[in-house]
């Protein structure tokens, strides 16, 4: 039953995704069509009108000003320093730029009037000298500044209305969702009011020939009784109908044991979260180690899910910006939101409110969990009951948590012992008992009751 | 197994009475009422059939609905900014203390869940007594106030601030007085505080007012050496201690530093050097000390004075008026005892619980005579523990009856509970305009105040303490304050305009100011150890320069006045005090350690007199002592003295809170002022009021059905063949095992029980408690024998007439005469961890079974209440949970709320209703220690794993360790001649190995 009902929201769910799917996208496409067109339009205009002193390769600039300008540049978006757009015309001075670019500490140390201003407005905040860069290098980077920079103003001036349509879309995937629904069954109301008129129609019609509608209804009725004899022949068929009910009798009993044995083990389950976090990028794509986050998980009973502070080490900065048009993407929003933290001023108010993350993995109480004998001592990966966490673009739950689970595992893995002194004692007493065979954990006691339930 | 001595717990036993037969037929006390289930009405009612379908049915359906609903969404909430040092699953310790005892705080995720000892401390010394551990509970009570009171209803911090100051302003224009009264405050940053705050206001006058004091003994030290202090003692230097009535390991000053003291000169390296200190007990009730002493005799309360200056005359020669006992086997032993003193001078010390100048005095002269200055006794070193002077409050009163004091601020103080003459000091408050209660309760003293600053409970505060000369302890909180209360001394700078307001920044610039400059520490330092200890000042020897013959004049006036009658004697009881803690109910649980009473004061008469008197056992008697009487249960007591009636303090608040309301009679009124102390004897009279009450005692459940579990010897016995009364002679009988042997090849965790050196004192108990979410039950339900204590303290008395052997039912008789001769053997009792445990072979399913580390295991998910194992228990320590005590309303006054509940240990689960628990040996302590050495790629050390009784007690009566490491201190230990094991003639091959209790007769056997 709670397969079934299960089974069911799933349906209904994947149903709602399609038809917003569908819905959403081919008025996203339509609606975004003109203003992406017009935003190359004024991007490959802008150059030529804007482009006074700028001599430089801006697609060599690109590649240097992603790999080292952006944790604390953007064009167009105060982040750690100052936004870049238009730094060409407001300093008007390329050999100052560079100078400046290449060893800022040094600016500031020598006094230099803007560059000390700059540095105040900053919180003191020193930026990294690149003596690395060569002159031509940084050109690079102001060229492709400059291009960048032309070409967002209007792309946000046209882009603003499209990313505000964008936005509200964004937040109203599910008010897309909803219209859509209504549509569809407004659309199957009417159906079936047409549908209706025509059954009606055709009834007062055949009302009209009952002769000919009594003639029918008699082959009707012949053609049933030709079709129940041949289930009542069917029914005569004692081995026949034995086989059927013991089929049917297997069939339920089969469900019914699996239905039941499975009882409490929620494996699958994937509840929606506050934030949308995606392993999948962060594990997967950036390769940011588990331990960053889950850094309890080697040292605790809990994995811990991380607090915001760690969230905000990266997120202070890495806004995603690129993926929403200039704007801060809407789930780092809400990190920014829970700590009641302004990225404008980047200061934290006095409001925070904690982030309430449905918790996947639940043992009951009676069972003790310690993550660090796991993964600290016997060196388990994470993925061993995870799952393949860094393909997951939304968390479920991989294994299904029973003791027979953690049993069998008990049963099966060897003890890291090698190179840890606590075993050495005991596995020197085991080898006297157990000469030759490996040493598991369901050797050392892993099997015994109170080694979990305490 | 030679001891053919009679031990019984309670009279019951002794006497065999039909009840105790019968109760002690089964585990349970009660059967489930199947039987009546299907005889009575359960079966023969009209409908049952359709009512069991109906039942059913709805069963069914509801069953059904049940498994179809999802499991339920639970959240996970992170820290928003998770602080550096907390790491969600593993607790930060925090040093700080209590009452100057060092202490660690375990907390888990910013919650404090445990109190344990601080070894370092040079007081305790890494124990701990009851009260101490039970006060963690204190800080999830929910009967404190949430904010400050003014005029009786809730007011803002701001609000009482001005009404405090304005009203101050107006008392120090009219010339009033301005009174801090406060039990003894040894903080130093609280001294000055209160110092800060008289030079702002100069009329006030500071007055400590301790419920039970030593007056007594710092006036008697003033008048014989010049010294108003009361001095350190050292039981560990006392070759020979003789106590008045002082229950010096019980209540008595210090008792959790007196009980170390006293049992390193006879624990197991003492013994096994052959050496043992030698007590004598002379007292009327039975107390703690008196259970451990190696000689009690029991006098009466009058005849205490007499028995010292007896003791002067015997020891000195001097003729001394009075000293005279008319008690010829106490006159005996007080010349033995002598006789013994001198032969031990140097090494002797006398004590007196006596808070009588005069018998001070004499006890003062004796010691002087005995060469204990200097050696037992420290005079140069005080202890700050309890300075409170008796006739300062008195003054007090009188000048705020005459109308000249304006204000009052009652500091860590409630007299209107604690002074005798409660009903004229409420009437004097009543003539004082401002009167501020720090208490964090609407108690009996803030009832009566207009102000009630609510006070941070001690885990919340900064602090410290000077509890003995040159050792200065810190309190530092470990929790963010629950309610919107602020600490008292914070209240005190604020309403004194202080320019520091923040009281943390004022302990801080004091320990800079001081005890950082005399010890070079820094403040860092002192937050990570919580102590500081300078160097002790060298203990110098007095003179006595008082007067003996006055003092003895004054004694025998004293003596005369009580000697009328019933002599009363009130005491501070083990668990309870002086009543601070009453709302506890750890500590209203916690069996008393002599009579086993819980959830109750009683009368305890000896049952010998009591029958004279005609009054039973439970019987409840009118005690009235001049115009105040109460109503009490009584209870009989071997070894209480003939014509004595004892009671205890501490019982009888009617506002302490959900818990500690109504339990009990207030014994305060009694004390009475006798030449200028206060003190607790007094003359009442008994009558019987015909009702009749049963006390929560827990004595007689989980008998041992007579079956020999004491051992017991001699020292001279020992001196001659340590394995003496220990059974351990010779070969062993061969045993045969039905069952294989486990391998233990890791681990091997055993326990041994020092029976010499356990005092009972019961600090165990609590603390297991608090460690293992140990329920609380309540009055009714310990009468029903349902306490859920997975450790309990078993004590057995004896007949001991003066180191005779009674062994024969004859000699029984002839001696029983009195009822006063009994000594005592205290044996903590838990799971022992049966190799072939015979819980484990009866389990149908499995749920207790052994394991691979020598651990009894127990499920409790697996366990479904049939309860054959507790009937199979031959050691009787397996509970049963009758109710779901976390989620029941019936016990909701003690730890069914989500508050309360904050104090769980959240490694340990609660268990539901109908199932088995017991002693786990701290099995998550267990695991955790494994781990950390797992972590730390090391073995583990013998110590590095310690269980929470063996953590907390006092004395190391209590050992736990890895038997399969041959140089722990528990092989060692087990090893010892001493070592038997309870019922191992069953040959159930228990892990806990207990020690004979070794009683030193001292000269009456040479």
């Amino acid at each position: 039953m709670r397969n079934f009902s299960s089974d069911f929201r799933r349906l209904v769910r994947s149903l709602m995704i399609v038809t917003a799917i569908t819905l959403g996208t081919s008025g996203m496409v339509s609606g975004q069509g003109a203003p992406a067109d017009s935003t190359q339009a004024a991007g490959a205009a802008a150059p030529a009108a804007g482009g006074s002193a700028v001599n430089g390769d801006p697609v060599a600039g690109e590649a240097l000003y992603k790999a080292n300008c952006t944790s604390c540049h953007a064009i167009n978006k105060r982040v750690l320093g100052p936004a870049l757009a238009g730094i060409n015309q407001k300093y008007n001075d390329e050999a100052y730029l560079i100078k400046w670019i290449k060893n800022a500490p040094a600016m500031v140390a020598s006094g230099d009037e803007r560059a000390v201003k700059i540095y105040e407005e900053y919180n003191k905040a020193a930026m990294t000298p690149f003596p690395q860069f060569s002159d031509d290098d940084v050109r690079n980077i102001l060229a492709y500044i400059q291009v960048e920079g032309d070409k967002k103003p209007e792309a946000t001036a046209t882009g603003g209305t499209a990313g505000g349509g964008e936005g509200s879309a964004d937040t109203g995937v599910s008010n897309f969702m909803i219209i859509g629904l209504i549509a569809v069954i407004l659309i199957a109301f009417l159906v079936i009011l047409v549908l209706n008129r025509v059954i009606a129609t055709l009834e007062r019609l055949l009302l009209n020939k009952g002769e000919a509608i009594l003639a029918e209804e008699d082959e009707v009725e012949e053609e049933a009784k030709d079709k129940f004899a041949g289930l009542k022949r069917m029914a005569k068929n004692k081995k026949l109908v034995f086989f059927v009910v013991l089929g049917l009798v297997v069939l339920l009993a089969s469900f019914g044991t699996v239905e039941m044995w499975n009882t409490g083990v929620h494996t699958g389950y994937q509840p929606v979260q506050p934030i949308k976090f995606s392993h999948q990028l962060h594990a997967g794509t950036n390769q940011i180690d588990c331990q960053y986050c889950h850094s309890g998980a080697w040292k605790s009973k809990n994995a811990t899910i991380p607090s915001l502070n760690v969230c905000m080490n990266c997120h202070k900065y890495v806004q995603a910006t690129e993926k929403y048009d200039g704007e801060i993407s809407p789930e780092i929003k809400k990190i920014y939101t829970a700590l009641d933290y302004n990225p404008e001023t980047q200061a934290y108010g006095d409001n925070p409110r904690p982030i309430e993350w449905v918790r996947i993995h639940n043992l009951p109480d009676l069972a003790y969990f310690n993550h660090s004998q796991h993964v600290k001592v016997a060196g388990i990966d994470c993925q061993k009951c995870h799952g393949p966490i860094e393909t997951m673009e939304e968390v479920y739950q991989y294994s299904p948590l029973t003791m027979k689970w953690c049993i069998n595992c008990h049963r099966e893995t060897e003890v890291k012992h090698e190179g840890n002194a606590y075993y050495d004692k005991v596995i020197a007493a085991h080898d006297q008992i157990k000469k030759g065979e490996k040493v598991t954990a369901a050797v050392l006691g892993g099997l015994e009751c109170g080694k979990c339930h305490y | 197994m030679e001891s053919t001595k009679k031990y019984w717990k309670g009279l019951e036993e002794l006497q065999k009475t039909p009840e105790f037969v019968e109760n002690n037929k089964n585990e349970f006390s009660e059967p489930l009422p199947i039987e009546e289930v299907l005889e009575g009405t359960g079966l023969a009612a009209a409908t049952p059939r359709r009512d069991f379908l109906k039942a059913m049915g709805f069963g069914l359906g509801a069953v059904t609905l049940a498994a179809c609903s999802e499991a339920p969404v639970r959240k996970a909430v992170p820290y928003l900014i998770k602080p550096e040092d907390v790491t969600p699953g593993i607790p930060n310790y925090y040093a700080s203390s209590y009452k100057g005892a060092g202490i660690l705080v375990k907390t888990r995720e910013g919650r404090p869940i445990k109190i344990e000892p601080n070894p370092s401390c040079p007081i305790n010394g890494g124990g701990l007594d009851a009260q101490a551990q039970a006060s963690v509970l204190d800080l999830y009570d929910v009967s404190k106030l949430k904010g400050p009171l003014l005029s009786g209803s809730e007011a803002s911090w701001a609000d009482v601030d001005s009404f405090v100051k304005g009203e101050l302003n107006k008392v120090q224009a009219s010339g009033k007085a301005i009174a801090i009264i406060s039990s003894t405050v040894n903080s130093p940053s609280a001294k000055a505080v209160i110092a800060d705050f008289i030079t702002q206001y100069p009329a006030t006058k500071h007055v400590t007012v301790d419920p039970v004091s030593y007056t007594g003994i710092i006036k008697a030290n003033e008048a014989s050496f010049g010294k108003a202090v009361l001095p350190q003692y050292h039981f560990e230097k006392a070759q020979v201690i003789v106590s008045f009535g002082a229950d010096f390991l019980g209540t008595w000053i210090s008792p959790t530093q007196f009980s170390k003291q006293y049992a390193s000169n006879r624990d197991i390296k003492s013994l096994e050097a052959k050496r043992m200190s030698r007590h004598i007990q002379f007292e009327s009730g039975m107390s703690t000390t008196g259970t451990n002493a190696d000689s009690r005799i029991a006098i009466k309360v009058s005849e205490e004075g007499a028995a010292v200056l007896s003791l002067y005359a015997a020891l000195t020669g001097a003729a001394v008026q009075g000293a005279t006992l008319s008690n010829a086997g106490a006159a005996s032993a007080i010349k033995l005892a002598a006789k013994e003193l001198l032969n031990a001078k140097g090494a002797a010390l006398v004590v007196s619980g006596s808070n009588d100048i005069a018998t001070q005095t004499v006890v003062n002269a004796i010691n002087a005579f005995l060469g204990a200055y200097g050696t037992t006794i420290d005079l140069d070193n005080p202890s700050y523990q309890y300075t409170g002077i008796d006739t300062d409050f008195n003054t007090l009163v009188a000048d705020m009856n005459a109308g000249k004091v304006g204000a009052v601020f009652f500091l860590e103080s409630n007299p209107v509970f604690t002074y005798p003459k409660s009903a004229d000091l409420v009437n004097a408050l009543g003539k004082v305009a401002l009167k501020v209660s720090f208490a964090d309760r609407q108690d009996e003293t803030a009832a009566v105040c207009n102000v009630v600053a609510t006070n941070h409970n001690y885990l919340e505060s900064w602090g410290d303490a000077n509890p003995v000369e040159g050792y200065y302890t810190l309190v530092q909180p470990t929790i963010n304050p629950i309610y919107n209360t602020r600490q008292a001394e914070e209240s005190l700078l604020v309403w004194s305009n202080n320019p520091v307001q923040e009281y943390y920044t004022y302990v801080k610039n004091n320990w800079v100011k001081t005890a950082l400059v005399a010890s070079g520490k820094t403040w860092d330092d002192v937050l990570q150890t919580g102590s500081v200890q300078l160097a002790a000042k060298p203990a110098g020897a007095y003179t006595f320069a008082g007067n003996v013959n006055t003092a003895a004049a004054s004694i025998a006036q004293a003596s005369k006045a009580i000697a009328k009658d019933v002599e009363l004697q009130v005491y501070e009881s083990v668990a309870i005090g002086s009543g601070a803690q009453a709302n506890n109910p750890l500590l209203q649980e916690l069996p008393d350690p002599v009579s086993k009473v819980t959830w109750d004061n009683y009368a305890a008469l000896n049952p010998k007199y009591a029958e004279s008197l005609g009054i039973n056992q439970f019987d409840i008697v009118t005690l009235k002592g001049g115009d105040y009487s109460i109503d009490l249960p009584v209870l009989y007591q071997p070894g209480q003295a003939q014509g004595t009636v004892s009671v205890a303090l501490g019982y009888g608040r009617v506002k302490a809170g959900k818990v500690g309301d109504a339990v009990g009679k207030n014994a305060y009124p009694f004390l009475s002022y006798i030449n200028g102390t206060l003190q607790g004897v007094n003359s009442v009279s008994i009558t019987k009021t015909g009702g009749f009450e049963e006390l929560a005692q827990t004595q007689t459940h989980h008998s041992f059905e007579g079956r020999n579990v004491i051992r017991e010897a001699t020292f001279a016995e020992y001196k001659h063949d340590a394995t003496h009364g220990s059974g351990n002679h010779g070969a062993k009988h061969k045993t045969y095992d039905l069952w294989n042997k486990y391998d233990q090849p890791g681990h091997n965790w055993v326990m041994a029980i020092d029976l010499n050196a356990c005092t009972g004192c019961g600090a165990c108990i609590v603390a297991c408690n608090v460690e293992n979410n140990v329920p609380v039950v309540g009055k009714d339900e310990v009468r029903r024998r349902r306490e859920m204590h997975w450790l309990r303290i078993d004590r057995y008395y004896t007949f001991n007439e003066e180191g005779k052997k009674v062994t024969e039912e004859k000699e029984i008789e002839a001696i029983e005469g009195t009822m006063e001769n009994v000594s005592v053997v205290h044996q903590p009792m838990l799971c022992q961890h049966c190799e072939h445990a015979p819980c484990e072979t009866v389990c149908p399913v499995l749920a207790t079974v052994h394991s691979s580390e020598g651990l009894n295991h127990m499920a409790y998910n697996r366990c479904v209440g049939t309860r054959y194992c507790a009937n199979n228990c031959p050691y009787k320590v397996r509970r049963f949970n009758w109710f779901n005590y976390w989620n029941d309303s019936r016990f909701d006054n003690y730890l069914n709320n989500e508050f309360t509940q904050l104090v769980l240990n959240p490694d340990v689960t609660t268990r539901f209703r109908g199932v088995m628990e017991k002693c786990s040996m701290c099995i998550q302590r267990i695991q955790a220690g494994k781990l950390e050495a797992k972590i730390a790629k090391r073995e583990i050390k013998d110590g590095d794993i310690k269980v929470a009784c063996q953590q907390t007690c006092p004395t190391n009566a209590i050992i736990f360790g890895d038997a399969n490491d041959p140089n722990s201190e528990v092989s060692k230990a087990l090893k010892n001649e001493r070592t038997y094991y309870v019922l191992e003639e069953l040959n159930v091959q228990p892990g806990v190995g207990y020690m004979t209790k070794i009683t030193n007769t001292g000269l009456q056997e040479a």
